[in-house]
């Protein structure tokens, strides 16, 4: 038996102290933990009594484990307005939201009944539509919705298979303890991924309270949701090709879609991926077009189809809608679906229930007024500050009009007059409290908790009619702190609902058991030609941000050297050319005061600090060619190919974002340096994964490529600047490009001398077992260049090969002898000059040949114009 | 009447088009007044796919792609059509409009009260659409016709007048994208932009009205024969008059449609009913070319009347 005495002195104090929160203003609103009559709720005993063997500071240590883990997993989200570069991610509160096993048999019951009465109101929709025949509903209401879609409309036949394959459900319990339904998804509902990511985290930091409570698991969910889809093809194939269709990592969710990805095993695909041939949606990949069978879409409705649906849609797949009409492909959720996500709906819920169903409905929905209505439009008007406004037409968008200016909320008050039935207004109920652990105070506290639970048909039931078919509800789900109807990406903090079952549940792994043999796949010519697009620019961009890194911090150590002793010579210039930056005027008191001084090269203060604030100007956000810059666009492709990197390679490509978002607070040279250095390291970490984790496939080739023709170009431009165009050449700018390009310590142990142009130019550009060498980076691309599937056998060498050869051939062709004396001979540099364009110039092309033989795709479709002449 | 119709559109592009997908709107609706003989698409260079269905509005759509290099893109329909008188609406229907206002209004959630399909399907024709918004500005100019308590079709058949006469046909001024209040602020435009401008005033005093899109026999000037190609795709609109149907005006000409007029389908406004449309990837430049034949045939039973 529970005893609460029993628990450790300090669990019972902040048991005590949270009471007295509760308790703060007299009979507390309806609490997860604790009862109205101040008692421990059953389902909590097993948790308290754990937590009570941990003590707080164990609890405390685990809660920082599960924190790690999260960040390390890159459990993020970004909306659209966030600058890519800074993702927030969320903490995950160590304690769970319970919820026991009568009360989930109840809650399970009312889900199950309103997905299938949503079910069945938009087979109605899209069919007889007798809702609104019978008047019902609206017909103003439904039609004025975005993601009602007319082009789905289709009276002659009925649909063999359900519109909502899974969907979910936002619910709040309000201050009495009752549920209170916020809304629904119903296109793509997301959040498994984020669930199951806390599932697991929490499972770590928790491993004997996961192991021995109760507590219903989660696999079996998305097994079966697998298996759903799978079966979407109606068996035709037995291995069929889902995609998960995304809007692209510029998407709230795409840490979720690539995480699904990767789970489920799906392949991730964009708009632009995928093409409608012969009828069939087929992706783009590097072996040609590969049919696609199933789509779990993760667009809204309307931007699905430019042909169809909104015109001005970059992310949909033109043709896609006669696609699946003619079933040629199954969507998941199918088109049309998002109507059910109108906001006043829920105001008529409890009679569709009644007509549709012929049964009461049993969640209630949070209150909500529909403007269309006159009598709900007079209070709307009239309890001005009660009601948050919704238009209909923007469906995240929540108005809160005593926010809004006098002129503001006037503006609102006459469009919502002016077309009534565009707006619905929605209630503010209190929300029940649960517990959260503050880290800092070491305390519960009570929060408001919003919950989404998800349901899914019955896989086995998907082509039976709507009456005979099963639905499941996944045990468990995501839980976020916020008033009731606070979105899932404006909070700050997270909870894993875990539902109690009568008996210990068996284990089943989290990690994904293949369904069926597997289908063993060596070639890799399935990669859609975008990911080796991205992969490409991972590379190129990740080693310019190499090289980068590496000349500012040797410039950042110049520049301390000049300030501190008469080094003789000025370099500062010549590096502020190689990072391409303007040299500043230096401020004019001081270069009176300089005149005035010494005749030395040793920089006066104001000059050290002028040129380091210079320096430090690229590490700012707003630099638009600065290394927050570089980064960002490195960034971009890392996501867009989150599902091709290792766990491993992702947790440093995390490190280099933490670095990235301190670096604009630098202050100091030595900071400076410090965080350069981490960034060469953290690359080199990365680089170092990717060779070593990814399947040396087309994917990984298209990536060293990239990294490739980037060092080739930097490395031609450094050589160039020390050696021809520098306005003090000599042997510290020698120094510093070997440094840049990592070659200092080769070259000391190989001449144990001075630095020499012509050794380094040996080193440097012909030395083929220096892999710094331009002449191994030849041979290298040339390599990788030829492994490249080429869909057009052709007798003739392609483009890339061509330039390759070429760039190989001048190296292999240049006369040494012309070069010696590099630094005294105008011949020697006039050849050297020739020689280093006849390198650059191919190794340039070369970029764009690549993206034209393989990346072709990148050209979005368009309008056909369609202006006519009329009379 | 009996036509044979002709209407060709072909776009010519600067590149190569890889790849495209359109809806093609261009096949005669069967009306009680418009009888379908044949109706036929023909499309060069042949497409993969070439699918009917109907559309929301009940009009004919044709899906097709082409997946083969082209440079052009020729899209015939050729249709035999006989026409013959539109109904027209008792005098005695004894409605003014604001009655007809009212009763759009009302007619949802009473379940317990007949409703009128029709009611309820003119609603839809109420609301704002993609390139027709509500606006009092709008309304102010119709209530020169729409005076209060005057009969729905005497106001109806004002307005249309009231157009015809305050407009000037300037097809230099407007594009498809000229919206309606620039059209009521210049008094110019085509006929697409006089049959979005009245469906919007009509819809801003709350009544219904749809877009019909389609031909119109043209006659050349008095002494000359008529060119080939030189008839043009036509725009008026529909109102809908509660408890008889829907009546067709012609602000361009300001007329009430007749047996010249081919329907060819009909939505809330020109994005529902483009005559043609797509989506393809290359193209370049394109260049886009129209000719529209409506001529008359002589009616097997033409000496009978």
């Amino acid at each position: 038996m529970f005893d609460p005495s029993l628990l450790n002195s300090e669990l019972q104090a902040i048991l005590s102290a949270y009471l007295k929160q509760l308790n703060h203003h007299g009979v507390h609103a309806h609490d997860e933990l604790f009862s109205s009559d101040d008692r421990i709720r059953n389902q909590w005993h097993p948790l308290l009594e754990e937590f009570s063997q941990l003590g707080t500071d164990t609890l405390l240590a685990r809660s920082e484990e599960a924190q790690n883990l999260l960040h390390e997993n890159g459990v993020t989200f970004n909306s659209y307005e966030d600058d890519p570069g800074r993702m927030r991610s969320w903490e995950l509160d160590c304690l769970p939201y319970v919820i026991s096993t009568d009360e989930w048999e109840g809650l399970e019951r009312g889900l199950i009944q309103r997905v299938r009465l949503l079910e069945a109101l938009v087979d109605d929709l899209y069919g007889p539509r007798n809702v609104i025949k019978k008047g019902i509903l609206p017909p103003e209401l439904i039609y004025t919705h975005p993601s009602y879609l007319f082009p789905a409309l289709n009276e002659e036949e009925t649909p063999d298979r359900p519109y909502i394959i899974f969907h979910s459900t936002d619910l709040i319990r309000n201050a009495s303890g009752e549920w209170l339904v916020l809304g629904d998804w119903a296109q793509s509902p997301s959040g498994t991924g984020y669930a199951l990511e806390n599932r697991i985290t929490l499972a770590r930091a928790l491993p004997n309270l996961y192991r021995e409570a109760p507590i219903k698991r989660l696999a079996g969910f998305l097994q079966a949701q697998l298996r759903c889809l799978a079966s979407l093809n109606r068996g035709q194939k037995e291995h069929p090709n889902i995609v998960l269709l995304s809007p692209g990592p510029g998407s709230p969710g795409y840490f979720e879609h690539a995480w699904l990805a990767n789970y489920m095993n799906f392949t991730l695909a964009e708009g632009a991926d995928l093409v409608v041939r012969d009828g069939q949606v087929s992706m783009r990949t590097l072996g040609g077009l590969k049919r696609v069978d199933i789509i779990l879409r993760q667009i809204n409705d309307p931007w699905c189809d430019p042909l169809e649906l909104r015109g001005d849609s970059l992310l949909g797949v033109p043709g896609l809608m006669q696609a699946a009409r003619n079933g040629e492909v199954e969507i998941a959720n199918a088109l049309g679906t998002g109507v059910l996500e109108h906001p006043a709906l829920s105001t008529f819920m409890p009679e569709l229930c009644q007509h549709l169903l012929g049964e009461t409905l049993l969640l209630k929905n949070r209150d909500a007024l529909w403007c269309g209505e006159d009598q709900q439009l007079t209070r709307v008007l009239n309890e001005t500050g009660q009601w948050l406004i919704k238009d209909v037409r923007m469906p995240t968008r929540v108005i809160k009009p005593e926010n809004l200016s006098v002129n503001e909320r006037e503006m609102l008050y006459k469009s919502i007059q002016r077309q009534p039935y565009l707006f619905v207004a929605l209630d503010k109920p209190k929300a029940a409290t649960a517990p959260v652990f503050n880290v800092k105070t070491r305390q519960f506290e009570p929060q408001p908790v919003n919950l989404r639970l998800f349901s899914l048909v019955e896989p086995d039931d998907l082509f039976k009619p709507l009456s005979e078919r099963q639905y499941r509800i996944m045990p468990g789900g995501l839980a976020w702190i916020g008033n009731a109807g606070t979105p899932l990406m404006e909070s700050q903090t997270v909870k894993d609902i875990w539902v109690m079952a009568p008996v210990p549940q068996p284990h089943i792994s989290l990690l994904r058991q293949a369904n069926g043999p597997i289908v063993v796949t060596r070639d890799g010519t399935d990669l859609p030609c975008r990911v080796a697009d991205s992969l490409f620019w991972m590379g190129r961009y990740g080693e310019r941000l190499d090289i980068r890194s590496r000349l500012l911090r040797e410039t950042f150590s110049r520049l301390q050297q000049e300030d501190q002793e008469d080094t003789g010579t000025r370099l500062i210039p010549d590096l502020f050319a190689a990072l391409e930056l303007d040299y500043p005027d230096v401020p004019s008191e001081t270069k009176a005061l300089k005149s005035a001084a010494t005749e030395n090269t040793r920089l006066t203060r104001a000059e050290y600090l002028h040129l380091r604030n210079c320096l430090l100007e690229l590490f700012a956000e707003h630099h638009n060619d600065g290394m927050p810059w570089l980064f960002s666009h490195f960034l971009r492709n890392c996501r867009a190919v989150r599902d091709h990197l290792g766990d491993d390679a992702w947790r440093t490509v995390n490190n280099l974002r933490q670095r990235f978002n301190d670096m604009p607070s630098a202050q100091s040279a030595i900071m400076a340096q410090r965080h350069l250095e981490g960034v060469v390291t953290n690359l080199a970490a990365f680089f170092g994964l990717c060779n070593e984790t990814m399947p040396h496939h087309y994917g990984w080739r298209f990536l060293d490529i990239g990294r490739f023709i980037e060092r080739i170009l930097l490395s031609l431009e450094l050589l160039r600047l020390a050696l021809l165009t520098a306005r003090h050449p000599g042997i510290p700018l020698w120094e510093v490009v070997l440094a840049t390009t990592d070659n200092f310590t080769v070259y000391r142990r190989r001449y144990r001398s001075q630095l020499h142009p012509s050794a380094i130019l040996d080193l440097l550009l012909f030395d083929e077992t220096n892999p710094r060498s331009v002449g191994y980076m030849l041979k290298r691309l040339s390599r990788q260049i030829e492994r490249l599937p080429h869909p057009n056998i052709s007798p003739y060498r392609n483009q890339e090969t061509r330039l390759v050869i070429q760039a190989t051939s001048a190296l292999h062709l240049a006369d040494l002898d012309n070069l010696v004396n590099i630094d005294h001979s105008e011949e020697a540099q006039a050849a050297l000059a020739t020689l280093l364009d006849q390198l650059i110039q191919p190794m340039s092309e070369l970029s764009n040949a690549i993206s034209h033989s393989h990346f072709s795709h990148v050209e979005a479709p368009r309008q056909l114009v369609t202006m006519q002449s009329t009379v | 009447m009996k036509y044979e119709l002709r209407h060709t559109t072909r776009y010519d592009y600067s590149g190569d088009v890889t790849l495209s997908h359109n809806e093609a709107r261009l096949l005669p609706r069967i009306m009680p007044w418009q009888e379908v003989e044949s109706a036929e698409l023909s499309i060069s260079p042949a497409p993969v796919r070439l699918r009917e269905r109907s559309d929301f509005f009940g009009n004919r759509v044709n899906y097709f792609s082409m997946q083969d290099l082209h440079n052009t893109l020729e899209v015939t329909a050729s249709s035999i059509i006989t026409t013959s008188a539109r109904p027209f609406p008792p005098t005695d229907l004894n409605q003014t409009w604001e009655s007809a206002v009212d009763l759009l209004k009302t007619g949802h959630n009473t379940l317990d009260t007949y409703i009128d399909q029709a009611h309820l399907e003119a609603k839809l024709f109420t609301l704002d659409s993609d390139f027709i918004r509500h606006d009092a500005l709008l309304a102010e100019y119709a209530r020169a016709s729409f005076t209060s308590k005057r009969s729905l079709i005497d106001a109806v058949i004002a307005f249309n007048q009231q157009i015809f006469s305050d407009f000037i046909y300037d097809p230099e001024h407007t594009t498809i994208a000229t919206p309606i209040l620039d059209v009521l602020a210049s008094r110019r435009g085509v006929c697409q932009d006089f049959a979005h401008l009245a469906i919007g005033c009509l819809r801003s005093l709350g009544l219904a009205a749809r877009y019909m899109s389609g031909y119109m026999e043209t006659l050349p000037p008095p002494g000359q024969e008529k060119l080939q190609g030189a008839d043009a795709t036509h725009a008026w609109l529909a109102v809908y008059i509660p408890k008889w149907g829907w009546l067709e005006i012609d602000p361009t000409n300001g007329c009430l449609p007749d047996e010249r007029y081919i329907i060819l389908g009909w939505g809330r406004d020109f994005a529902d009913v483009t005559p043609l449309k797509g989506v393809m990837t290359g193209g370049g430049n394109d260049f886009l070319s129209v000719a529209v034949d409506v001529i008359p045939l002589p009616r097997a039973d033409a000496n009978a009347a």
